[in-house]
């Protein structure tokens, strides 16, 4: 089957009328933007401050976002009605997928314009590290809300992982524990904020190219594996 | 006939429990086909193989000819309309943004909208967030999902049962105008005068096997005991067997002007599933 992008804007405009109506969705966009306001008159350097939101966005805002939409389509059951429609599956993921990027876009460069910092050329690599960060989120978020039978089920099973995702980088160092540090060292985030801290300082893509790589690699891995799940657990 | 659906030697087994064993039968074009059972018998799976949500263990199922078990090819379903309790509706937006949403995804004229609602009459309810609604408002507006586009064979999974007496006439007078125009109706039901006043044909399941298949004229004649009630001036209400000795009787009855009226005892289509299975519909 083809991809049609009118069954694509349907999809995605359906979602629009239904994400500004969920009280969740809202909350999850607007804590990143309070922290970051909040965080920023506690003086914080422009490296760590931008970090917060954009963890903040990748874990909560697009991942759990998503999980819970998906998870709230198979509980309600209607994604087995979407599925029996015309649209098909990669039209549908990418339809559900669409607003959630955009709000977590949206939601990260205003934090971006709240810290302020001064952009270079460098963070061009940064925002492409970015992107790629939040469509393996999106793909993590779809894959749990898939694994789920319910919204609360989500909550249950899914924020643990996500929460790894996002305070790893930040609390594992003070663990002082070799064998969680060389776990959360292999994670997107930490990388992400490796990045971030790197261009801050005003080095170039040299410092970065080994954490480009490896969100690279993740994301790379996540998408079939998001295919593969979406095959087998599409069907409440 | 046409066959829209062809079913041969259809078996699923989920682990080592076998939902479906081997059953057989055909829907014609233009029929509406009740399949009744009780619950757990069959009738879900069945339905779910129809419109390819579940692979079959083993047998055939063909679909406006095709083979749907061979093919990686989905488009029939465009074809279809699917009603079942597990027919979900987005309860944040209103009933015209979730008939929208499959209007534009069935490539269906917004117009159409309109049209459907008129015929589950909640034409007056359409801006109203679906939250709001009762139990049988949403399940008219997962049927008019259903027949947005129009579809030549709607499957209807217990179509009218939470709705009111007043409601369920019009749905019925809706899906026999939809019938007269050619739409094909698999009909899953457990109201036993629903499917003696829609259904051209009716198959019983019972524990993954049909018990039986044909009109519900015919069955009711084919399990008939063939008794007579007759009720007279003095004797009242009396049973009478059509034999000699019976006919007889009733003879001597309207020869004295004793005869106040007379019925054939025809059992119902529960009585027959009854029957046919040692156990009710519910």
């Amino acid at each position: 089957m083809t991809f049609s992008m009118r069954r694509f804007q349907a999809i995605v405009q359906k979602e629009w009328k239904d994400a500004i109506k969920n009280p969740q969705v809202l909350l999850m966009a607007a804590m990143p933007i309070m922290f970051t306001l909040l965080f920023q008159r506690m003086g914080m350097e422009a490296g760590i401050l931008l970090s917060m939101p954009i963890l903040f966005v990748l874990s909560m805002t697009a991942a759990f976002v998503q999980a819970s939409m998906v998870s709230e389509e198979k509980e309600k059951h209607t994604l087995r009605v979407l599925m029996l429609s015309p649209a098909s599956a990669i039209e549908i993921l990418f339809g559900k997928s669409f607003i959630t990027m955009l709000i977590s876009i949206v939601v990260v460069a205003i934090s971006v314009v709240v810290v302020g910092p001064t952009l270079t050329m460098d963070y061009l690599w940064l925002v492409l590290m970015f992107l790629l960060a939040l469509i393996m989120f999106i793909a993590i978020g779809t894959i749990i809300g898939l694994i789920s039978r319910t919204v609360q089920e989500t909550s249950i099973s899914g924020l643990p992982v996500l929460l790894i995702f996002m305070v790893g980088p930040m609390f594992a160092p003070m663990l002082k524990n070799e064998f969680l540090e060389t776990i959360v060292s292999y994670l997107p985030t930490d990388h992400l904020i490796h990045a971030l801290t790197e261009i801050t300082k005003g080095n170039g893509f040299s410092a970065i190219q080994g954490d480009f790589l490896n969100i690279l690699i993740w994301t790379a891995l996540s998408i079939p594996a998001c295919l593969i799940i979406y095959r087998k657990r599409r069907f409440d | 006939m046409e066959n829209i659906i062809e079913v041969k030697q259809l078996m699923k087994s989920f682990g080592s429990k076998t939902a479906l064993k081997h059953i057989e039968f055909n829907v014609r074009k233009g029929e509406i086909f009740g399949f009744l059972g009780p619950s757990g018998s069959g009738k879900t799976t069945t339905i779910k193989i129809l419109t390819s949500q579940l692979t079959l263990s083993a047998g055939e199922v063909h679909v406006f000819g095709k083979d749907i078990t061979r093919t990686k090819d989905f488009s029939h379903l465009n074809r279809i309309g699917i009603l079942t309790d597990n027919s979900g509706l987005y309860e944040r937006l209103s009933v015209y943004d979730n008939l929208e949403l499959f209007c534009k995804l069935y490539d269906v004229p917004l117009k159409r909208i309109d049209e459907v609602l008129g015929e589950v009459n909640l034409l007056q309810d359409k801006k109203a967030l679906v939250k709001q609604l009762s139990k049988g408002m949403r399940q008219r507006v997962t049927l008019a999902r259903a027949l947005l586009h129009k579809p030549d064979l709607l499957f209807l999974d217990e179509p009218t049962s939470a709705l009111d007496p007043k409601n369920t006439l019009h749905i019925h007078d809706s899906l026999r105008k939809l019938n007269a125009a050619g739409t094909t109706i698999f009909l899953t039901t457990h109201d036993m005068s629903e499917a003696e006043q829609l259904c051209d044909r009716i198959a019983f399941i019972h524990e993954g096997e049909i018990s039986a298949l044909d009109t519900p004229q015919n069955l009711r004649l084919m399990y008939s005991d063939h008794s007579i009630t007759v009720v007279t001036e003095h004797n009242g209400k009396e049973i009478i067997v059509q034999d000699a000795a019976g006919i007889e009787k009733i003879n001597e009855y309207m020869v004295n002007g004793q005869l106040q009226s007379i019925h054939s005892n025809e059992p119902t289509l529960g009585d027959i599933f009854v029957k046919l299975t040692g156990g009710n519909l519910q």
